[in-house]
């Protein structure tokens, strides 16, 4: 008795280690321009990040120019005044770093990793990006062409590489989420050089970005390098957006897709969700794993490994600033067919809005979710990405060492009442993802 | 103004602290500071009795630890039996003799942690809370596996239905391919799992593989993490030191043939938007090869980033794909890979495989530039660098010494050895490794498409044989796409066919009128279609856009016009005799002369190519005699356009199987229409037709 009590003060005491451990420090502040600021020191490896992030993703576009923001994060790897075209990543190269963008519905990443003697390299690098980027007819030529073979490389050409677009377009009808974030093959061709200069204008300023340094570097003089490359950008238009609001889902919609690159079927439910700053995001984020996180999970134990019904399953929430899309995806093994597996997640689901979850199941989600939090922050090229991104599009920075407090605030009780209020049969979409040559 | 004082001096100082405190000048490239130091520590290495070498890192920056177990055993041949170490790796680590699958999956699980099987490693992760639990659980694993004969048939199954999965994924077929060209299907490399050799291997398979390959000998444990590495020593010791020893298999394969002079080989993919290009010869390059490091800078020059010559050129340049890049693999056992590749779309094939062939072959007739190699090896001090931020590299880096047989100091003098490679060794290595004139050019791709051009391609002046595979990477016979039609088969009967598979002729003949309203979304704008067509080949098809109508055809069986924008024109006689040919409710009833021109694909689908006139063609699915497209050859500005329809979702109406959704084609433009109203043997007066 006197051994276990001396084991759980022990186990104790290591938790509170742990949780330390884990704690980022970071610094935050606006330059006059409205540039803001974030800081994050770590000497421990000689490496450095430098990144922006811009808030404009696929759905700040005009009818008809869907993919604008992708494409035109492709045209700022061109050059800039200073920068001559063709010479961005062999600069980054020669300086012996990497570099890279990412563009979502919701932003736009572009990020430097260096070693960290090479920062100032790194903020000049990105300052031109942003004070005098260089936009012009053969850039727009070029990249419109490798934007296509982008699309054509994972979408067209990919098995299963259509699903998001398919989800995209049952779960939205007027916000801009409904059209695919890589837009489509006419609306690239129509995209002017006018139209490229003027999303510069409305979305590249200053005020709408986030700046984030992270690594082994000097608060002191990288506050000073900051000031002296980006504060002379002049601030930009302020970003108003209006997108219509979606009418919620009330029946079930049934839709069917097809593939010409699979031979096995796949069937998709979907839900719309709030968006991933809401706490009910956090509450979905729990039910999927519950669902199908691990051998253990429900639906894989059930599906995959007793009935052998799914080659596959999944259970993703994919979160978005507006809304999100709660998607379960599955792959028949043999001759199950795609209702027998809708069926299936079905009960499952039901099951979470009907009862609460074992406790036990409840506790072993808590503890993965502990477990992938210590794993987030593990490099700086991740807490880089991480701080922008709390920042720009959850609105709290502080969450990089806070999340972790809203999952083990979420009960049992909250994830059968956000199941029953989100994951209802009414509001599914069932997507039928099929075989082209299943077409008639 | 006091206040202002303030401030500047305030700005002032902020500047005295800086290294650089006048203005900096944009135009100029910022220096980089001093090189930061770096320190290349040993990680505490041992081995046990039964020959496993265990390393391991201490590092406490987060609360968790990972396990790596790598067995450096040389690949063995699966024959006809291949699929057995994918099948023994699916059902390691499902319990062991001691701890039902559930128990075991449920610990694991509970923990948050995980535990992962491959055919010759395995690896665990976790909080380093449970460092002792999860290395007792994967020892178990390790050492006292659970084969049964339930979960042998179930991965099997998963197996063959995960084959099935990939008949149609262009770029998996396409690797297969390449290994299979490459290594020749008797080696290790060169064979594949398929349905067949799946079904022939049995649970005793699998605990012969066991028995045999997952023996300790030539392993090495690497442990990384929030660990005290005398607590960690003893864990590991009491977990692992009972894992008895055997020796692995011996190799059963010989090594693959040399490959001849340069040829291309090919796999038809007709669903392939892209074709998968690569140029690969084989290379015997094992790290301790003393031109190892030129080798690696050589391929960095070559196509080792977005900014190496292939990016360069069939990027940036040519826009030909996404991404071009080359890898040069390295192993002790095999010859291994290089490889220079690219996706590309159809009809650029095979210029794509031009470029890559020059590209290679101007790094070995050509010593690269000064600042090519700067940069080159730049790249690799930064990378070697930067990966030190990972607790795990000076493991991989000790791994690597042992299981390569390198110097002890490899690493230690990597950056002085990289420095101080030259042009010309940089040449002299892709001279020995890049061979544009033995490679195999490999493309899965669109046969129809690049076929007619990649056969007539040329290299230095050269015609390449080509060579055709089936998706199974068996030799085969040139496609033949026009000789697919079946002896004694006529657009007639396609036809009659089709008129059968539909509803009949006599049904049909009975539809005196016929009116279509479908609906469609362009650029977020609703589309609405009328479309009337009559036996007495009379014809109406009105086109409106959020209502406005845009513009109309009308025709009354001998005369008709084109309204648009308010525009009427008159229809000439070509126009005529085209609006004539599909007027009628149902073109294929009065149809003559038409002739049948092949078997494509459409969407995936075989269908019969018929040409119904000078300018029209239709396409009816080979399956089910349904008709799937119908393209026209439109006449704008002196060139031709195809304009094309699609046809789906063919459902029952008053008997008559009809198309409810129509796929419009005009050069980029698609618009999807679904039918929402049907109306057939409506009274329509010729007042209908004014």
């Amino acid at each position: 008795m006197k051994q276990l009590r001396l084991l759980s003060a022990c186990a104790l005491f290591l938790g509170i280690s742990a949780a330390q451990a884990q704690q980022v420090s970071y610094q935050e502040y606006d330059l006059p321009n409205g540039l803001h600021v974030i800081l994050h020191q770590d000497n421990g490896a000689p490496v450095v990040t430098t990144s922006v992030m811009y808030h404009v993703g696929g759905k700040d576009r005009t009818q008809g120019r869907t993919g604008f923001a992708h494409f035109f994060e492709h045209l700022l790897f061109e050059g800039t005044k200073n920068i001559e075209r063709g010479t961005w990543m062999k600069l980054v190269s020669s300086r012996g770093g990497n570099n890279n963008a990412n563009t979502s519905q919701d932003r736009t990443y572009y990020y430097e990793v260096f070693p960290s003697n090479q920062l100032e390299f790194g903020l000049w690098m990105e300052s031109e990006r942003m004070l005098h980027p260089v936009i012009d007819q053969i850039g727009v030529d070029t990249q419109n062409e490798v934007v296509k073979e982008e699309k054509r490389l994972r979408m067209d050409n990919s098995p299963y590489g259509q699903i998001l677009q398919v989800v995209g377009e049952n779960l939205f009808k007027v916000h801009p989420y409904k059209d695919p974030n890589i837009g489509y093959m006419e609306d690239l061709d129509a995209a002017t050089l006018e139209e490229f200069i003027a999303y510069k204008e409305k979305y590249y300023g200053p005020n709408n970005a986030v700046l984030v340094v992270a690594g082994d570097i000097d608060i002191d003089k990288t506050k000073s390098m900051i000031e002296q490359y980006f504060g002379p950008v002049p601030t930009g238009q302020n970003v108003v957006r209006n997108f219509p609001v979606e009418e919620p889902i009330t029946e079930e919609v049934r839709a069917k897709a097809y593939d010409p690159n699979i031979q096995i079927p796949a069937t998709i439910v979907a839900y719309r969700t709030p968006g991933f700053a809401s706490r009910e995001a956090y509450v979905l984020d729990m039910i999927s794993t519950y669902l199908s996180d691990g051998k253990t999970s429900k639906l894989y134990k059930k599906m995959v490994d007793e009935q052998k019904q799914a080659l596959q399953i999944g259970a993703f929430n994919l979160g978005q600033e507006d809304y999100g899309m709660y998607l379960i995806f599955g792959l028949p093994v043999g001759e199950n067919t795609l209702e027998t597996l809708n069926t299936e997640i079905e009960e499952e689901i039901a099951a979470v809005r009907n009862e609460l979850i074992a406790d036990k199941d409840f506790q072993k989600i808590q503890n993965k979710f502990e477990n992938d939090f210590v794993n987030a922050n593990s490099s700086v090229e991740g807490i880089a990405g991480s701080l922008a991104t709390y920042y720009m599009l959850y609105g709290d920075t502080s969450l990089i060492n806070k999340q972790i407090d809203i999952y083990r605030s979420i009960t049992r009780e909250e994830i059968q009442q956000v199941a029953q209020q989100y994951l209802q049969p009414n509001q599914r979409v069932v997507i039928d993802y099929l075989p082209q040559s299943a077409k008639q | 103004m006091r206040k202002h004082l303030i401030l500047s001096l305030a700005f002032l100082f902020l500047g005295a602290t800086s290294i650089a405190t006048a203005q900096i000048n944009r135009s100029e490239q910022p220096q980089a500071g001093p090189i930061p130091s770096i320190q290349l520590e040993d990680p505490q290495t041992f081995t046990l009795k039964n020959g496993l070498t265990v390393m391991l890192v201490e590092n406490h920056k987060l609360p968790r630890v990972s396990v790596r177990l790598i067995l450096d055993n040389p690949p063995v041949l699966e024959g006809d039996k291949a699929g057995v170490s994918s099948l023994f790796s699916a059902m390691m680590g499902n319990g062991t003799t001691n701890l039902s699958k559930d128990d075991f999956n449920e610990e694991v699980d509970f923990m948050g942690a995980s535990i992962n099987f491959g055919a010759t490693s395995a690896s665990a992760s976790g909080l380093s809370k449970y460092f002792d639990r999860l290395v007792t659980l994967m020892a178990d694993a390790v050492k006292n596996p659970l084969l049964t004969q339930t979960e042998f048939e179930k991965e099997q199954e998963k197996i063959i239905t995960g084959i099935k999965s990939e008949e149609k994924d262009v770029k998996a077929i396409a690797r297969r391919l390449e290994n299979a060209v490459a290594y020749g299907t008797d080696h290790p490399n060169g064979e594949f799992v398929t349905e067949t050799t799946v079904k022939n291997t049995s649970l005793a398979d699998v605990t012969s593989f066991y028995k045999t390959q997952f023996v300790p000998n030539n392993g090495y444990l690497i442990v990384i993490g929030d660990i005290d590495v005398a607590a960690a020593k003893k864990t590991i010791s009491k977990q692992f030191s009972d894992w008895k020893k055997s020796a692995a298999a011996p190799s059963n394969w010989k090594k693959p043939a040399a490959s001849g002079s340069t040829a291309i080989h090919f796999v038809d993919m007709p669903n392939a938007v892209q074709s998968e290009v690569s140029v690969q010869n084989l290379v015997d390059l094992p790290m301790k090869s003393p031109d190892y490091l030129s080798a690696l800078l050589a391929n960095n020059i070559l196509g080792g980033s977005s900014s190496a010559r292939l990016f360069m050129n069939l990027r940036e340049d040519k826009a030909f794909t996404y991404g071009s890049y080359s890898s040069l693999g390295s192993s002790k056992y095999t010859p291994a890979r290089f490889r220079a590749y690219a996706a590309v779309r159809n009809a650029v094939t095979d210029s794509a495989a031009v470029e890559l062939l020059s590209e290679i072959d101007r790094m070995a007739s050509e010593p690269v530039s000064e600042d090519e190699l700067a940069m080159a090896k730049a790249e690799y001090v930064g990378n070697f660098v930067m990966a030190l931020e990972n607790p795990a590299t000076v493991a991989n880096y000790a791994f690597r010494i042992a299981s390569e047989g390198l110097p002890k100091d490899f690493y230690k003098t990597y950056l002085s050895r990289i420095n101080s490679v030259t042009p010309e060794e940089v040449q002299a290595a892709a001279r020995k490794y890049f061979t544009a004139d033995k490679a195999q050019v490999v493309v899965a791709g669109k046969g129809r498409d690049v076929l007619p051009t990649l056969e007539k391609m040329t290299f230095k002046g050269q015609a390449l044989p080509v060579n055709y595979y089936t998706p199974m990477a068996q030799k085969a016979e040139k496609p033949n796409y026009d000789a697919a039609i079946p002896e004694g088969l006529s657009a007639d009967k396609v036809i009659a066919d089709y008129i059968e598979a539909v509803g009949g002729r006599a049904l049909l003949e009975s539809v005196s009128s016929l009116r279509l309203l479908a609906e469609g979304t362009v650029q977020g704008m609703t589309i609405n279609v009328e479309i009337t067509r009559t036996q007495g080949q009379q014809f109406k098809q009105k086109m409106s856009l959020m209502g406005n109508v845009m513009s109309e055809q009308v025709f009354n069986g001998e005369s008709g016009y084109v309204s648009m924008q308010g525009q009427k024109i008159p229809m000439q006689d070509k126009d005529i005799v085209q609006v004539r040919q599909e007027a009628m409710p149902f073109a294929e009833l009065g149809m003559k002369g038409a002739t049948l021109e092949g078997v494509e694909d459409v969407n995936g689908q075989k269908a019969y190519k018929v040409k119904w006139s000078a300018n029209k063609w239709a396409y009816y699915s080979v399956d089910n005699g349904l008709k799937l497209k119908e393209v026209t050859a439109v006449d704008a500005g002196g060139q031709t356009m195809e304009s094309a329809i699609e046809f789906g979702d063919y459902e029952i109406f008053q008997g008559i199987l009809m198309p409810f959704t129509l796929k419009q084609q005009v050069g980029p433009q698609a618009i999807d229409l679904k039918i929402k109203e049907v109306y057939l043997n409506e009274a329509l007066t010729p007042a209908s037709f004014q």
